[in-house]
């Protein structure tokens, strides 16, 4: 009835803090009776419930596990309550696990706990059960799924840069294919949107390889280099690289997961069969969007990172005018167009993996989570070598 | 036993909504213990709203929710998990925990939740799901269950716990007819054989027939009940035109004009 606080049915209560102290009407008596020739009976009086299971649980093991028994009789006619917990009690005595040689009853059951309790049998515990799960596969076998999991992925990367490639082209000429409204929305969330992040980062790359530089240089009297090194290893290095990477955690990420919710909620398939394609449709838009903004993100990161060295080369005495020039003779145009063009590149890489990862996302609930980070490990991956291919590239054309 | 006609949930003038928009006022209601009881409405009435102030995930603007004689509405942080433990929550698609097995699943309530020896968990995890018809599923994953299973295996989690309440979201959402119709077969087993009483939101009128003991009905235009009682009797004679084209399926006269 309302207001009545009676949790007498709730076997749990008691592992909430505050709940009803056990009482009288809430204990289980456990009578257990050896004989001495191996026969011995267990009464059980009260409420089995799965607050009294535990410590009903302890005594019979310490009683039974003793004693080689024959048959063991278990009496549950004074049972006056018995929830799953107290069935399965019941059912563990009967299946004789306790008592490994002994035949064993249970009787004395109320009419619908006993049906309740015929409903689960040793049968089925047997048929159910969880196999052992000693699942251990051989060295080899692991190597060849690995370079099979490897090989798949790569020749999938392949075609689609196929499909970007044939697709490209004639979707930037058709202007109304392409959507480039879209592409401004996409060039203000990962571009504009990053710029305060990339700067507060770029600032500090700049000001601690500046103060690393500054001691060692000190002791050949020459840190004024320290300019001409911060310069170089921005516009060439750095820079690109900086600002890819933060592409690829901001925006890659989330090209993976739009594209990958879009796929788990079957929005690509309405896209296919409204005989749209999701590559025209989706992809080369964010292909286009990284391609245009990554250089410009590029140019400001570097000039970010130098203004940091530069801040520290100020803080140590040097004019701004001597900075000035020895930037000047140390940067040329080429390395310019170097970071520039890997901008592009790395641009590209991005976001083509970006939207890879979120069209191969697989069904189930970790799908999108799994297909972000494989987004932003497989970019980050790329970014880094093709970094060692431009490198490689710029020092063999030098010679 | 106790006495079949206990009143077990009783919801009084409730009046819930979003910020300061109001979807349902003056609600009112009494369930009883071993009963079907069935909220139903057309979309957007407010049903899944009042499931969520019933199983105490959102808190109603005014009123009160008595569940075995404690007041949701009222109760402090210890109270609530008292009361979290005097009823199972089946969510309309079943929300397994993907992770886990079957198996996992029902067992997760029993290892957080109780001190009961590692064997007797399985038994009693395993058991439920032999009741629900899916032992022989324990140790598949999530994602590799059918529809229908998943519910079964929804309503093996929320049981785990021995509730005497279960509350389920539109049970046969998306299921076809012999599975819906098995799974409501199991719903009134539940119910006869063990006692449990169900509060289920559905607008299924199959499932409705063959279940509920009792049903109200929402609506959107007056956010209240407009009616209240057994499912058959409402087809037949409910005082408003709206109720009795809903339990006829019959369209309202407005879109058939403007079809025709």
């Amino acid at each position: 009835m309302i207001g009545n606080q009676n949790y007498e049915y709730f076997p749990f209560a008691s592992r909430v803090k505050n709940a009803m102290t056990a009482t009288a009407q809430n204990e289980l008596e456990t009578d257990v009776q050896i004989g001495a020739d191996g026969c011995a009976r267990v009464i059980l009086r009260g409420r089995l419930d799965a607050q009294a299971v535990p410590a009903c649980w302890n005594k019979l093991e310490l009683d039974l596990r003793v004693a080689k028994l024959k048959t063991l009789e278990v009496d549950a006619s004074g049972l006056r309550f018995c929830d799953g917990a107290g069935l399965a009690l019941l059912r563990y005595l009967n299946m004789g696990s306790m008592t490994p040689h002994a035949t064993v009853s249970v009787f004395g059951l109320e009419g619908g706990l006993d049906k309740i309790f015929r409903g689960f049998t040793s049968e089925d515990y047997e048929a159910f059960r969880p196999p052992s799960r000693i699942k251990c596969r051989s060295l080899p076998d692991e190597v060849g799924n690995w370079v099979r999991h490897v090989t798949s992925d790569l020749r999938e990367q392949v075609a689609f840069l196929g499909d970007i490639a044939t697709n490209l082209p004639p979707t930037i000429m058709d202007r109304k294919r392409m959507r480039w409204a879209e592409v401004f929305r996409i060039f203000e969330l990962a571009g504009a949107n990053a710029v305060p992040i990339v700067s507060l980062i770029s600032v500090l790359v700049g000001l601690i390889i500046a103060f690393e530089a500054v001691e060692p240089l000190a002791k050949f009297g020459a840190q004024i280099y320290v300019v001409n090194m911060i310069g170089l290893v921005m516009v060439r290095e750095l820079g690109p690289l900086l600002a890819a990477i933060m592409l690829a955690g901001r925006s890659g990420s989330a090209f993976a997961a739009e594209i990958g919710t879009m796929k788990v909620n079957e929005e690509l398939n309405a896209l296919e069969t409204l005989g749209l394609d999701p590559v025209r449709f989706l992809v080369v838009q964010r292909i286009a969007a990284g391609i245009l903004l990554t250089p410009l993100l590029t140019f400001y990161a570097t000039f970010m990172g130098v203004l940091g060295g530069v801040l520290v080369t100020l803080g140590l005495g040097f004019p701004l005018t001597l900075i000035f020039h020895q930037l000047t003779s140390s940067v040329h145009l080429s390395d310019i167009a170097l970071g520039a063009a890997k901008g592009v590149v790395f641009g590209a890489i991005v976001s083509a993996v970006g939207c890879l990862r979120g069209l191969q996302t697989q069904e189930g609930p970790s799908a999108v989570g799994i297909s972000t980070t494989r987004a932003v490990v497989t970019s980050i991956l790329l970014i880094v070598i093709t970094d060692a291919v431009f490198s490689i590239l710029f020092f063999v054309l030098k010679q | 036993m106790s006495d079949p006609a206990e009143i077990i949930i009783s919801v009084r003038n409730l009046k819930t909504g979003y910020g300061e928009k109001v979807i349902l006022q003056n609600i009112n209601f009494q369930v009883r213990r071993g009963e079907v009881f069935v909220i139903l409405g057309g979309s957007g009435c407010g049903k899944s709203t009042l499931l969520k102030n019933l199983i105490g995930l959102y808190a109603p603007m005014e009123g009160e929710i008595w569940i075995e004689g404690s007041n949701l509405v009222a109760a402090d942080e210890d109270q609530r998990l008292l009361l979290f433990r005097k009823f199972g929550v089946m969510y309309q698609s079943g929300a397994l925990f993907g992770s886990l097995t079957v198996l996992e699943n029902v067992r997760l309530p029993l290892d957080e939740l109780t001190a009961l020896p590692g064997p007797l968990k399985e038994l009693v995890a395993l058991a439920k799901l032999k009741l629900v018809g899916l032992g022989a599923a324990a140790q598949k994953m999530p994602s590799e269950l059918s529809g229908g299973m998943q519910m079964r295996a929804a309503i093996a989690r929320a049981m785990a716990l021995d509730p005497r309440i279960l509350f389920l979201d539109e049970p046969s959402a998306g299921l076809d007819p012999v599975t819906s119709a098995g799974l409501d077969l199991l719903i009134k087993d539940l119910a006869h054989h063990f006692g449990i009483t169900f509060v289920i939101v559905t607008h299924e009128l199959a499932s409705i027939y063959s279940i509920a003991d009792r049903v109200i009905m929402l609506d959107s235009r007056t956010q209240t009940i407009i009616a209240e009682g057994q499912a058959a009797v409402l087809r037949d004679s409910a005082a408003d035109p709206w109720v009795r084209r809903f339990f006829n399926r019959e369209p309202d006269p407005v879109h058939s004009a403007k079809l025709n």
